[in-house]
């Protein structure tokens, strides 16, 4: 352990800082919002090395931060925030992961849970028969070059406009589902390559889709704005940008490398980066645009797949099941977007690798139907354990940027979780807790079992009780598929 | 340490590898990448398939990335298995070689997604040189 590393105080309530004093190298305080335990982990596993590295990076606004769900990365931790001005700032592909706009949707139905449990074997066979998961997992959905560069362009607004879906729902995605890119020749066409065949799958690891029961409601009235009612049926997806972002951020990882590396004294070289304003920099955040448009776009489709599923077994109609999107938010990326730092108004471009944007309430850019209560923070738990929904606060606009925890973060390796399981039959033990587990892969599922996670409720506790989200319900699996 | 073995991150996964040159050193990357995706190493077969690499970069590191980054597109996209490495040139900055491949017999333990260069810096110890290389699954 870096000596520094030890020097953290608790400077409030589940919020620990190591001044930039303790490191020669850093320009910056490092701030970690965890409990006692999630901390030691993170200097355990080396993920407080990479916040510090964070902190060593000129020019960042505030300090680096990590939220209670932090692990290990590369480069970045995940559940790092790291945000620089927007005007003569720094961007870094590297705190934003491979995975871009790797994200989560919920939607809201009134279906009681009593009566889903009864058909959610059928529903998990024929999501699993109908949306490709797992290994190289590869979509039916054939699109020419051109439909295929309107996706990039229109994200999930393309699939509700030519292929399936309401309108209505992309309020209810972070930004629209929409950045702007109008520059197809910044992705390259081996990303194109990657990303043709794969949208409208899920693929695999951590990704999953997820039928759950609305277990307690905290908040009635944030819950009431959200369509979320106890008793009822939630439908979670969690997936991202696929091949396509993967070969993005490693095509502009090489460039960045080229054209910058030597002139920059890195701590780790995953932490290249450019300046926004260069070209390789503007190129850069243009099909990072790219990816996280496919990434919605997939949610968009996986969303259509699901609702038809229910439809189909249920033997009703949308509009009968209530389903409605209550949400859907991006973990990896970089925004623009502005805070208020030091009492004066600032536009930052914000890194989120593995974190998740909490608007408070009021702000604009969360949807009109929930600006009283704040924008939706979706939290899933592991495959065994609860998830929350969460809102933003005004406490967390002050300490993280408006950035929050995106999952109960990992605690075991792969390699651990599996040796962990040993011989357990992961799917008859989830069926004994009552949930119903889909997967093609027995070795996916040892990978993820609930123990490689933290304990979700200690993530959620230190979350609410440093005051940068609140609680507003709970929602318990009924039926996992996993990629 | 083993020529090439597999690591895990918390994360993530990596493999630790040496080689007493830079050819030794390329060979055995990706030697620990099959091991990590297929738990062995496939014997090199007879009137197998090749195809040219060639990389020119910026040091050692940046070869790796880019050699490993070529063998999970033929894993993954191509379903094939690089089985040896016939070499030309292996320098620090460059790689000339054709990767000798069979199709792949069985489905990668892992989908690995990328090539990181967390942490990666390819140094000497002992007359060796030695690196690992953390992926993205």
């Amino acid at each position: 352990m870096n000596p520094a590393e030890r020097r953290f105080e608790e400077i409030a309530p589940g919020r620990w800082r190591l001044g930039k004093e303790a490191d020669r190298s850093m320009q910056s305080d490092a701030e970690v919002f965890a409990s006692r335990a999630i901390l030691q982990g993170a200097l355990d596993d080396a993920a407080i090395e990479q916040v510090i590295n964070v902190a060593c990076l000129h020019g960042l606004v505030g300090a680096s931060l990590a939220m209670p769900d932090i692990h290990q990365g590369y480069g970045f931790c995940i559940g790092g925030v790291a945000a620089f001005p927007a005007d003569g700032g720094i961007v870094l592909p590297g705190g934003v992961g491979y995975d871009i706009n790797c994200g989560v949707r919920l939607l809201a139905s009134s279906i009681p849970a009593t009566e889903f449990v009864v058909a959610r074997e059928r529903v998990g066979h024929a999501v699993l028969q109908r949306i490709p998961t797992g290994l190289t997992s590869r979509s039916a959905c054939r699109l020419n070059k051109k439909e295929f560069q309107r996706v990039l362009s229109g994200g999930a607004g393309e699939i509700v406009r030519n292929f399936a879906g309401d309108a209505g729902d992309l309020e209810f995605i972070e930004s629209g589902g929409c950045l702007p890119f109008d520059r197809p020749g910044v992705v390259s066409p081996k990303a194109c390559e990657r990303g043709s065949s794969q949208l409208g799958s899920l693929g695999s690891g951590n990704h999953f889709i997820e039928v759950q029961e609305v277990e307690e409601i905290y908040d009635p009235d944030a819950a009431r704005l959200f369509g979320l009612q106890a008793g009822r049926v939630a439908v979670m997806i969690h997936t991202g940008s696929r091949g396509f972002g993967h070969q993005v951020a490693s095509d502009y990882i090489e460039t960045f490398r080229k054209r910058n590396l030597a002139r920059l004294k890195l701590r780790d070289p995953q932490l290249v980066h450019a300046a926004i304003a260069s070209a390789e920099g503007r190129n850069y955040l243009q099909a990072l645009n790219a990816a996280s448009n496919f990434a919605w776009a997939n949610r968009q489709l996986l969303q259509e797949e699901v609702v038809t599923i229910l439809e189909e077994v249920l033997g009703m109609g949308r509009g009968k099941l209530g389903l409605r999107l209550v949400y859907d938010q991006a973990h990896n990326i970089a925004k623009f977007e502005r805070h208020e730092v030091d009492g004066r108004p600032l536009d930052l471009l914000v890194h989120r690798k593995g974190a998740t944007r909490a608007f408070a309430a009021g702000h604009l850019e969360v949807p009109a139907a929930y600006r009283a209560a704040g924008q939706p923070v979706i939290l899933p738990g592991s495959m065994g354990t609860r998830s929350y929904v969460l809102r933003g606060t005004g406490a967390g606009a002050a300490l993280t940027f408006s950035s929050s925890a995106h999952g109960a973060g990992r605690c075991l390796s792969r390699h651990q979780a599996v040796k962990f399981a040993g011989h357990t039959d992961v799917r008859e033990r989830l069926e004994k807790s009552g949930i119903v587990v889909c997967s093609l892969s027995s070795q996916g599922l040892k990978e993820e079992i609930p123990e490689a996670y933290k304990d979700v409720d200690d993530v959620v506790d230190v979350t609410v009780g440093s005051g940068i989200s609140a609680k507003v319900a709970r929602l318990r699996p009924l039926l996992v598929i996993k990629g | 340490m083993r020529n090439y073995e597999t690591f895990s991150t918390t994360a993530d996964s990596g493999i630790r590898f040496q080689g007493r040159g830079f050819g030794e050193l390329y060979g055995n990357a990706l030697r620990g990448l099959n091991l990590l995706l297929f738990g062995r190493n496939p014997r090199r077969r007879a009137g197998c398939e090749s195809v040219p690499f060639r990389y020119c970069g910026d040091g050692p590191e940046n070869v790796l990335v880019n050699l490993l980054a070529a063998a999970l597109a033929l894993a993954f996209q191509e379903g094939k298995v690089v089985t040896a490495v016939d070499l030309e040139r292996a320098e620090p900055t460059r790689l000339e070689a054709r990767l000798l491949l069979a199709p792949s017999r069985s489905v990668p333990r892992v989908e690995v997604k990328s090539t990181t260069y967390h942490g990666l810096h390819v140094v000497e110890k002992n007359g060796n040189l030695r690196a690992a290389i953390v992926f993205d699954v």
